[in-house]
């Protein structure tokens, strides 16, 4: 006879998992939103949203703990749990990201560098990320694989966007201190957001990872 | 120490005391003494190996054609549901089912390149080098040491040097600092944890190469339990454990080998423990670990 609240826990655990990467997308497309629309009052939102991701992350924390002490879980029910732990850690830092991004709205005065398209950026982390959480929650293994060539592209669309930065700025001819000061300023916030997203596909690799880790056993893609 | 043939053929108990000890693998066995793959190490030959063993009780199957290799000086845990045929495989190994007339062994059982169901195998003989502890902590109605010395005197060690052997008996079973000062009280005034302890100093007093065990710690509290998992854990420094129990985390956490049976008396995987535990091979063998079946 199957334990079945235990089984219902460890599916309860998934389905609030996919919930906070749910609640964890909306906060990442609210940043980008707010910093292509110069939206103060959006960032603000994101920011001020972090404390309820960080409280879902601890809550998830302790039903994995719970899981662990308790029902003493072992094969698959023990991948599960533990790479939902680790899940968890990449997500709440996506969040982070996302408030990241909220900060950089406000701090922002303009775009100087319409070459570098951020939100494009934005738009290949958010579907990886997607596609992460599908992964985990149909154990589809092929995607796991397929998502982690795909953060090689992103890494090049970041070493590219930096390379526009650095170049336009070598080339900019800047007359006073004050102008070289506040351009430093837009410079490092920009480079600080192309780094930010391409760590958000890191973590969208990570989660792959554990999925792949999870279903199969398999730590091919763990660093 | 290891079996020779004299000792493990003949049932005169005084025969065999002044034999030096064999050494592990050289110690003129049958050509088929040495039955290790060659893929592993030194410290994993292996000691036991069933061969095609079924047994059987009347008409009824209990263990269906099991193969398995058990390695010295480790601990090896046998788990499954109830009725699957795990204490059956235990008993199979030091033939305590001779002791049921309906039981019937076709296969072999090959302790250190013997087949102890040859016909000139003496059951009493091949029981002093497999010990066995069971369930419920049996002492004798006798003094602790008496409990410690009965083995040996039973089996004709009780040449001179009881006392000692007695010692190191209850110091290997983790007893001794707890009953020196009270060597002559009865046996059954120690707690359950404490008999269960003289039990196992009771089986390993004569020296055996294998104990086995009957689900030891099913009857104890968890601080007994603890104590008898660390010390099961010792014991594999010296003897080749195989224990059979029900508590899957006991199992995970004492045991080098994990073997699990299901219904029907059917071995379906063996394995490190770590590997049973954490990713098996066996669809079956998983829904009985996580507890979806049985």
């Amino acid at each position: 006879m199957a334990r079945k609240s235990y089984q219902e826990k460890l599916t309860e655990l998934r389905e609030d998992i996919l919930y906070m990467s749910e609640v964890v997308m909306e906060r990442l497309r609210m940043g980008l939103d707010a910093l292509e629309q110069k939206d103060n009052e959006m960032a603000h939102e994101v920011i001020k949203g972090d404390g309820e991701i960080n409280r879902m992350y601890l809550d998830l924390e302790q039903d994995c703990i719970d899981l662990l002490a308790l029902q003493q879980p072992v094969a698959s029910d023990l991948r599960f749990i533990a790479a939902s732990f680790k899940i968890i850690t990449d997500l709440e830092r996506i969040a982070d990201l996302a408030v990241n991004l909220g900060e950089y709205t406000l701090d922002a005065k303009e775009d100087l560098f319409p070459d570098v398209d951020v939100q494009e950026m934005g738009e290949l982390t958010l579907a990886m990320i997607e596609d992460a959480m599908i992964a985990y929650d149909t154990e589809n293994i092929d995607a796991c694989r397929e998502l982690a060539a795909r953060d090689d592209d992103l890494d090049q669309f970041a070493e590219r966007a930096s390379e526009i930065v650095v170049r336009d700025l070598i080339e900019r001819e800047l007359d006073t201190p004050e102008e070289v000061e506040a351009l430093l300023q837009d410079v490092s916030r920009l480079l600080l957001t192309i780094r930010d997203l391409e760590r958000v596909g890191d973590h969208a690799v990570n989660i792959a990872a554990r999925t792949l880790y999870m279903v199969e056993n398999d730590d091919e893609l763990i660093y | 120490m290891t079996m020779s043939d004299e000792q493990l053929l003949s049932s005169d108990t005084e025969s065999s005391d002044d034999q030096p000890a064999p050494t592990p693998g050289t110690d003129g066995l049958t050509d088929s003494t040495d039955i290790d793959t060659g893929e592993r190490s030194a410290t994993e030959r292996t000691l036991l190996e069933a061969r095609d063993l079924s047994v059987y009780y009347g008409k009824e199957q209990a263990l269906d054609s099991v193969d398995i290799e058990i390695p010295e000086k480790q601990v090896t845990a046998v788990i499954g549901p109830s009725g699957c045929g795990k204490s059956t495989f235990l008993r199979s190994i030091n033939r305590m089912n001779d002791l049921v007339d309906a039981a019937h062994v076709d296969g072999e059982l090959v302790f250190d390149g013997k087949n102890v169901y040859d016909d000139d195998v003496d059951p009493v003989a091949l029981r002093r080098k497999i010990g066995m502890v069971f369930q419920k902590p049996n002492p004798f109605p006798k003094s602790i040491r008496d409990n410690v010395a009965y083995g040996l005197r039973v089996q004709g060690k009780d040449d001179g040097d009881v006392d000692e052997k007695v010692h190191t008996a209850l110091e290997r079973a983790a007893l001794l600092d707890e009953v020196e000062a009270q060597l002559d009280s009865s046996g059954l005034d120690l707690s359950g944890g404490q008999q269960q302890r003289l039990c196992i100093a009771r089986a390993i007093a004569p020296d055996p190469d294998v104990i086995l065990m009957d689900e030891p710690a099913s009857a104890l509290d968890p601080v007994a339990t603890s104590k008898i998992e660390d010390l099961i854990e010792e014991l594999a420094e010296e003897y080749t454990v195989v224990i059979v129990t029900h508590n899957m985390q006991q199992a995970a956490r004492i045991s080098d080998k994990t073997a699990v049976f299901l219904t029907g008396g059917e071995l379906v995987e063996f394995d490190d423990t770590d590997k049973i535990f954490e990713n098996p091979e066996h669809d079956r063998v998983e829904d009985y670990i996580t507890g979806k079946f049985g």
